[in-house]
């Protein structure tokens, strides 16, 4: 009987900027010039703000749970301006922790906070911008990016789908289905599974038994890499590369972008209760930010008088964005009932009139207790 | 769901996570009269599942702080005020206009703030509010800064025990400051239009000193602690623990059955199991099964109260609640339909629950909504026990240390397992002889645990 070794694989590990703002030469080659990289910086600041406020609007009452982005910026910023600049018509099919993959390509800012307000007109995503409504359901999407890869190959066009997800995600099926099909049908879709080592609060440690979370793309033979996510050079070139394998080769890729959650799950969580200080701290001297900013002090392309006016800017433009999701007409709670029945019954009538559920307070002054007429 | 007032003067606290109804001040970060910023932090709170800051929604001037820490806040109530723009003095809670004050006749002129604050004061807030900040107009505050007087110690003769200027200069020449009544919160909702309370009640300054005396009178002594002792206060889980038990023992009328049960056969059957299957199966899930069996048979055990609806529901299904020792304190999770698993479903799901209970990772909603509770006491010492029944349920079995005894059994000695079992019950709703019939019918059952492993439920 013979015996051989039927399959064995390596998988690459990509970092470009290290965490001391350190650049590889070599490596960055043909990536980001120091133009892109300041506006990169530029809009990851302007992201950290955005989530900043974000939370703060959802503790003082003026919008609901919101997921923190925060010191997840670069995998997004890289992957997201790669595709702005490589494949403008790629789909984008998110998530819900990579808003500025979103901003960078089309998505108006305020759209993110109105869906968490509970508007749904935050999913109404203009005419021309390629990006899904954001999924909260974990890891369902990716079938759908791998339709709209599909979709786009039967028509010949050269567009890719990119879809987001989390390390938590590779335990659902539907994110194997999606892998399995675009294989199986050589579709060009590029997996990007951010690995913020907790889903909620199950490390990823406990999440898989597998060494990395990028193997997880071998089984259905796609190229999968592992980079640091928190290097906008790296998650640029890695994404690039793939947007080229799947309009040429019709390839799909899976990329473990390897980042951190800085923040809580979502402000209704509290990630002090299940995590240790000294990982959090450790990763906060891994902040992608810090880095970018460090890297770009070095070549004297940054100072602390353009960090300055960088914050003002950062405040003004989000000031902006939180005023005109603030100053759209709050949607009826009556919209409620009428989308989602197409008869209401008694009891639904009563809600109607009355939107009494168990979940409300009984403040008169209470928006939503009053009636819409 | 956006918690927000119609008035940007009053900030209602929200919802600060998802489905939080309540939350324990923790600290305010500003004082009344400090301006702040739109996102500054005005307070720390603790909710049931995290410590939160709290930010101000828009710059401003704070005027009044409704709380004091550790008392718990409503959501959907107001939290703070900020001073009206363009106007002076205080931005009051605006109360609905359909609300003004019934001051009772006689007692209006008697009151220096009378029209100067708005909304009122019903019976229920001025016994039953929670001890808190006094409630004073910073031009008060002010003048008993000024005249060297902790406000607090003011008693109120104003509405809802507000603290007039007249009290201040008062306490500061007579030297008479009172302890100070509960500060009654602003009112959510419009007074009761009826019943006013009886003007010997209402008319001031009498209120304010009689309420505390009596208080004084009805509580037992507090033995202050000293040395090394610690204060340890109700927050939290603790406090949650200890609304519960009062509630179940102001409510309920407890009785305890108790018995011990010849556990030798489940012993055999469950090192069977053990064996068998890999997993270390205990006692426990064949009390459950069997408590399971009993609930179908004696179906006033299985029920719930309502008593408002004045009401007794007996379910169809068992919810079993497994009272469990967590480093926070006890917890009951929920094994929800236990009566539709079999022996080692129930024996996982213990275990399950026992985890994610101790490492907090339990959905909230698999602590409660249990029908019946079982509540393990035995596991180091104390073989019988008087279990306080899980609120609403009506019933609860704790079960006690296994231990070897001799039984007389048909003229012969032998030596036999022995679980001990002590059942509670609320006697409004269960009868005496249903409990001891209950305990004798798992009694029975756990002599003959192989009719034990499939499912309650047929």
């Amino acid at each position: 009987m013979p015996k051989k070794t039927a399959y064995t694989a390596k998988i690459e590990y990509l970092q470009i900027l290290d965490e001391n703002g350190k650049l590889d030469e070599r490596l960055a080659r043909g990536t980001l010039k120091d133009d892109e990289v300041i506006f990169l910086y530029e809009q990851m600041t302007i992201s950290r703000h955005y989530d900043e406020i974000a939370f703060k609007l959802q503790r003082s009452g003026r919008m609901g749970t919101y997921p923190q982005n925060k010191g997840q910026e670069a995998g997004p910023a890289g992957a997201g301006y790669a595709i702005r600049q490589h494949n403008p018509e790629a789909w984008l099919v998110p998530c819900y922790r990579e808003n500025l993959a979103l901003f960078l390509n089309g998505l108006p800012m305020e759209k993110i906070l109105l869906h968490w307000m509970g508007d749904e007109r935050g999913n109404q995503i203009p005419d021309g911008v390629n990006i899904l409504p954001i999924s909260i359901p974990i890891g369902t999407h990716p079938l759908h990016a791998a339709g709209l890869a599909w979709a786009g190959k039967y028509r010949g066009e050269d567009r890719v789908a990119i879809t987001f997800f989390g390390d938590g995600a590779t335990s659902e099926g539907d994110v194997h289905e999606a892998l399995n099909f675009a294989s199986a049908l050589k579709l060009p879709v590029i997996f990007f599974c951010q690995n913020n080592r907790w889903a909620i609060s199950v490390p990823s440690s406990i999440q898989t038994g597998s060494e990395t979370f990028a193997q997880k793309g071998l089984a259905y033979g796609m190229p999968c890499f592992q980079i640091d996510g928190n290097d906008i050079f790296a998650s640029y070139k890695v994404v690039k590369d793939a947007i080229n394998r799947a309009v040429k080769e019709n390839q799909p890729t899976f990329i473990e972008s390897l980042t951190y959650r800085l923040g809580d799950h979502t402000t209704a969580d509290d990630a002090r209760r299940y995590r240790d200080p000294e990982e959090v701290e450790a990763w906060v001297g891994r902040d992608p930010l810090i880095r970018t900013r460090k890297y770009l002090e070095s070549k004297d392309l940054w100072s602390e008088s353009k960090q300055k006016e960088l914050e003002a800017k950062a405040k003004e433009v989000v000031d902006a964005v939180v005023k005109k999701a603030e100053g759209i007409d709050k949607p009826t709670t009556d919209d409620i009932f009428d989308y989602t029945f197409a008869e209401l019954n008694g009891q639904l009538i009563e809600q109607k009139q009355t939107l009494r559920t168990s979940s409300l307070g009984t403040h008169p002054q209470q928006e939503g207790l009053q009636t819409h007429a | 769901m956006a918690h927000t007032s119609s008035d940007p003067n009053v900030f209602i606290l929200p919802d600060l996570g998802e489905g939080v109804h309540e939350a324990e001040l923790i600290s305010w970060k500003v004082s009344p009269g400090e301006t702040v910023e739109e996102h500054q932090t005005v307070a720390e709170m603790e909710t049931d599942k995290a410590l939160v800051e709290v930010p101000s929604p828009r710059s401003g001037t704070i005027d009044e702080l409704f709380g004091n820490p550790g008392d718990i806040l409503k959501v959907g109530e107001p939290a703070w005020t900020y001073v009206r723009e363009g106007g002076n003095g205080s931005a009051a809670p605006a109360q609905p206009a359909a609300a003004p004050a019934p001051a009772p006749a006689g007692a209006a002129e008697e009151r220096e703030d009378a029209g100067t604050v708005v909304g009122s004061l019903s019976e229920m807030a001025s016994v039953s509010a929670a001890k808190g900040k006094v409630l004073a107009t910073p031009a008060v505050r002010r003048l008993a800064r000024d005249l060297g007087i902790d406000i607090n110690t003011v008693s109120g003769s104003g509405i809802a025990g507000r603290v007039t200027d007249r009290d201040v200069r008062a306490a500061a020449e007579g030297g008479t400051a009172a302890p100070a009544q509960p500060a009654a919160r602003p009112q959510s909702e419009p007074a009761p239009a009826a019943p006013t309370p009886a003007p010997a009640a209402r008319r001031s300054p009498d209120l304010a000193t009689t309420v505390p005396q009596q208080e004084v009178v009805s509580r037992p002594p507090v033995l202050v602690p000293a040395g090394d002792s610690q204060v340890i206060p109700f927050r939290g889980v603790r406090r949650t623990i200890a609304n519960r038990l009062r509630q179940s023992v102001d409510n309920a009328v407890h009785f305890s059955v108790m018995d011990e049960a010849d556990v030798t056969e489940v012993d055999a059957t469950r090192k069977r199991l053990s064996a068998a299957s890999g997993e270390k199966i205990s006692y426990l899930p064949f009390v459950a099964s069997a408590v399971c069996r009993a609930m179908k048979r004696f179906p006033m055990l299985n029920a719930t109260v309502d008593d408002e609806a004045e009401q007794i529901y007996r379910h169809s299904f068992v919810h079993l609640g497994i009272a469990t020792d967590t480093e926070q304190g006890l917890s009951v999770p929920v094994i929800p339909n236990a009566d539709a698993l079999g022996i080692l479903e129930i024996g996982r799901n213990i275990s399950e629950i026992a985890r994610m209970t101790r490492d907090r990772s339990i959905p909230r909603e698999r602590l409660s909504g249990s029908t019946f509770t079982i509540s393990n006491v035995g596991s180091y010492a104390g073989r019988f026990a008087t279990p306080i029944i899980n609120y609403p349920e009506v019933g609860i079995l704790a079960v006690g240390r296994v231990r070897e005894g001799v039984v007389a059994d048909r003229g012969a000695i032998r030596v036999a397992k022995l679980l001990p079992l002590s059942l509670t019950c609320d006697h409004r709703s269960v009868d005496g002889a249903d409990a001891a019939r209950c305990l004798a019918y798992i009694m029975e059952l756990l002599q003959r645990p192989d009719e034990l492993m499939t499912p309650a439920r047929g």
